[in-house]
């Protein structure tokens, strides 16, 4: 029943989008009831999305999708998770999201009549494609064609709470860029002012700072999950999550120092476009089976050329119009040699051809197999000693950009920053010679104080310090760079300084680890409602009185018949101890320990720029 | 400084970002990439000892050989060829017997390959696309796999 109520909303919905569709050229409409219209439209969306959900929660097994990746004695969040965690479901979320920002955009107030729906309707447009390909290649309210009374399950790793919130905070993420895109297209189309500009700078905030917290629970849920005992694989779905990440960041600098010029807005134009294009292309990317990774569900040809039709619609679409169309009403673009104008240039530059590297990376496996019929595999090295190198000069030029000045070569202060820098350089090298001597450690330290120091002084140089919200709004910029300089620590030590024990042992063993003892306590297994749960029991610092339990071992899933690693993490503020339960034989187990060093800090950069991701939403 | 030759000089630092880019590209391109092979595809007299590639297909029935907790030795086969394999560290939860998997390492002198990293899928039915059509050249292949 709910499936039924599900379809029917969904094929509803597609049609009233069509019908506004169709209203640009056929009939007129009011803005009220065009208004009216989408947000039905939308809720009909939400709709089809929650009777999903409801066959989810009630284990509705007559629902083909819900037979295959759900079970009945799954907890509840994982039920109501199940939804999106198969491929139906998630392009029903995807589609879902679209049509919520929809719904919001239409309540936007202060902007022209005309814009407005111009967005709505390239919106409804793309509602439609989408909406298509769900009920033709991945229709969610299949009917089962047997009849059962328990379903097949959910794959083991996927639950976990980390996981259940991560996809739909990262397709808001992706598919907030639509709507930069429609706003993009439609203000190329009507051209009347730049107000198009400042609507734009919003949504593609709101829409970087979703990309940045699903990348970031993505990232945090291998870091304890997957128990390798690192945080980013570089494997194609980061890869690809990562790049219109990257073109967003350019997106968003672009657009807080544009001021009216022709050529900065015909970038950002660009950027809107690229940006949605690789939000498209990475979803035909892992549904096509094309690339394989955890993310890529039971893969479907049709499926893959239908998105690849997508993506060539949306793409081609915008950038001929961007080809055809000319922004009007423009400044002269004021480039000096060092000034804020050439800041952002050099700085959007280093972004493209990051984001292009990785694609290139991403996709040459693809590329060789066509041309050379030879596998090979580009991984973690190749990323690392092309990416990290094309972005140090952007991170080096970012601890000074807030200060430079839009008119001159002036930089305000300079002397207080060259004194700065030089002392800092002293005490990271003082540091890095008493620590190992690591060049890449040494210089993602030295880079990652720099900003925040810079930041710092900027703050205090520049402003009268006062504590209200205003004071709060103006800093912003800083505050973001003082999180990326706090991330860029952490990514660098955790990577550069983490050091790795292996031990054998049976129970009762004590051994050391980092000065401190830790006691082998015992092995125990349990029966969990819908897994069996083996763990190590490890007390670690047994000499203080407060020492503290570590458990880590595996989960066997009697349904699916997996079994899934359980890292065992200690976290404190300056390093993560992490150990990992391995095999064992005569009774004496493997044990490896990790010590990540300020692991810590990169969730609180990324916390960071996210709540200044969010200030700037609200800034003017 | 004239405004044109700033500007000029802002050109010069672009192309010479994107020509580090490019340099930075082309090198990695062929120093940081390993190539895949089946079992059968690797020819004994062209290996190249301690150079990094990945072997895949499946674990052999009853290769399996626990030497310690943390060391293995087991083989990895295509049903027309098998390479010994070793591996010191922590096997992922999905690798047993007749599954498919991927390993990176690289041979030493006597023809053991060292593995330094395994990958078994994370999915049950899971076998990359380019293995798959392989095996089906092979005529190796078990329906069971999807």
């Amino acid at each position: 029943m709910s499936s039924l109520v599900g379809f029917l909303s969904l094929v509803f919905a597609i049609g009233i989008n069509f019908y506004l569709f169709l209203s640009r050229y056929i009939f007129k409409f009011q803005k009220q009831k065009f208004n009216l219209f989408i947000r039905f439209s939308s809720l009909l969306t939400l709709l089809s999305f929650f009777s999903l959900m409801y066959a989810y929660v009630v284990s509705d097994f007559s629902n083909y999708n819900v037979f295959q990746n759900s079970h009945s004695n799954k907890p509840l969040i994982y039920k109501i998770s199940g939804t999106w965690g198969n491929h139906e479901g998630s392009m029903l979320l995807w589609l879902c999201i679209l049509s919520i920002f929809s719904f919001f955009f239409s309540f936007t107030k202060n902007i022209e009549d005309n814009f407005q729906k111009l967005t709505l309707i390239i919106q409804a447009f793309l509602h439609i494609l989408f909406g298509l390909f769900i009920v033709f290649t991945s229709n969610p309210f299949l009917v089962n064609s047997i009849l059962v009374n328990e379903g097949l399950g959910l794959n083991p790793i996927l639950q976990d709470p980390g996981l259940a919130v991560h996809p739909p905070i990262l397709y808001a993420g992706y598919v907030g860029y639509s709507i930069v895109f429609s706003i993009a297209i439609a203000g190329l189309f009507q051209n009347t002012d730049d107000e198009w500009l400042y609507v734009a700078k919003k949504w593609s905030l709101i829409s970087w700072t979703f990309l940045t917290g699903g990348i970031a629970l993505g990232s945090y849920w291998a870091y304890y999950e997957l128990g390798w005992g690192g945080w980013w694989f570089w494997d194609p779905v980061e890869n690809i999550s990562l790049m219109p990440w990257i073109a967003g960041l350019a997106l968003v600098h672009s657009l807080m120092m544009v001021r009216g010029e022709q050529a900065i807005k015909k970038w950002i134009v660009f950027l809107s476009i690229l940006c949605f294009s690789l939000s498209v292309f990475g979803t035909f990317l892992v549904r096509s089976g094309i690339l394989t990774s955890v993310h890529s569900f039971a893969a479907d040809a049709s499926r893959g050329i239908f998105i690849l039709l997508i993506f060539f619609i949306v793409t081609g679409f915008g950038f001929l119009v961007f080809l055809l169309k000319e922004p009007k009403k423009s400044n002269a673009l004021n480039l000096l040699f060092i000034n804020k104008v050439s800041a952002l240039v050099i700085n959007n530059i280093l972004m493209i051809i990051a984001t292009l590297t990785i694609l290139l990376g991403t996709i040459y496996p693809i590329i060789i197999e066509v041309l050379y019929n030879k596998r090979i595999s580009v991984g973690g090295p190749y990323f690392n000693s092309t990416v990290i190198p094309i972005m140090i000069p952007g991170f080096l030029l970012m601890s000074i950009a807030p200060i430079l000045s839009w008119q001159t070569n002036k930089i305000n202060n300079s002397k207080k920053y060259v004194l700065a820098f030089i002392i800092l350089s002293v005490l990271v090298i003082l540091q890095s010679y008493f620590l190992d001597f690591n060049t890449w450690g040494f210089v993602g330290l030295l880079l990652g104080f720099w900003i925040i120091l810079a930041s710092i002084i900027a703050i205090f140089s520049s402003y009268k310090i006062k504590i209200n919200i205003k004071f709060f709004k103006i800093i912003n910029p800083h505050v973001a760079h003082i999180g990326v300089g706090i991330a860029i620590i952490g990514i660098t030590c955790s990577s550069v300084f983490q050091n790795e024990l292996d031990f054998n042992l049976n129970e009762g063993d004590k051994f050391n680890v980092n000065g401190k003892t830790v006691l082998f306590e015992k092995i125990e297994t349990t029966d969990e409602i819908n897994f069996q749960s083996l763990r190590g029991k490890f007390l670690f610092d047994i000499e203080k009185n407060q020492s503290k339990e570590i458990q880590a071992g595996k989960n066997y899933y009697p349904v699916s018949k997996m079994i899934t690693s359980e890292a065992g993490i200690l976290h404190q503020w300056n390093k993560d101890i992490y150990f990992i339960l391995g095999d064992q034989k005569n009774n004496e187990w493997f044990v490896k320990v990790l010590i990540n060093p300020f692991v810590s800090f990169i969730w609180l950069g990324v916390i960071i720029m996210m709540y200044s991701g969010l200030i700037a939403v609200f800034r003017r | 400084m004239s405004l044109r030759f700033q500007r000029l000089l802002l050109i010069l630092l672009t192309l010479v970002i994107i020509l580090i880019a490019v340099l930075l590209i082309l090198y990695n391109t062929r120093e940081n990439v390993s190539y895949f092979y089946t079992p059968s595809e690797i020819d004994k007299s062209e290996i190249i000892i301690n150079k990094t590639i990945r072997i895949g297909g499946f674990i052999e029935n009853d290769s399996f050989n626990k030497i310690s907790s943390s060391s293995f030795k087991f083989r990895i086969t295509d049903e027309k060829a098998s390479i010994p394999v070793s591996y010191n560290g922590i096997l992922p939860d999905l690798f047993r017997e007749g599954q498919g998997a991927v390993i990176e390492g690289a041979f030493n002198n006597n023809d053991v390959f060292n593995a330094t990293n395994v990958f078994a899928k994370h999915d049950e039915n899971y076998m990359p696309a380019s293995i798959k059509e392989d095996l089906k050249d092979t005529g190796y292949w078990n329906k069971k796999y999807k």
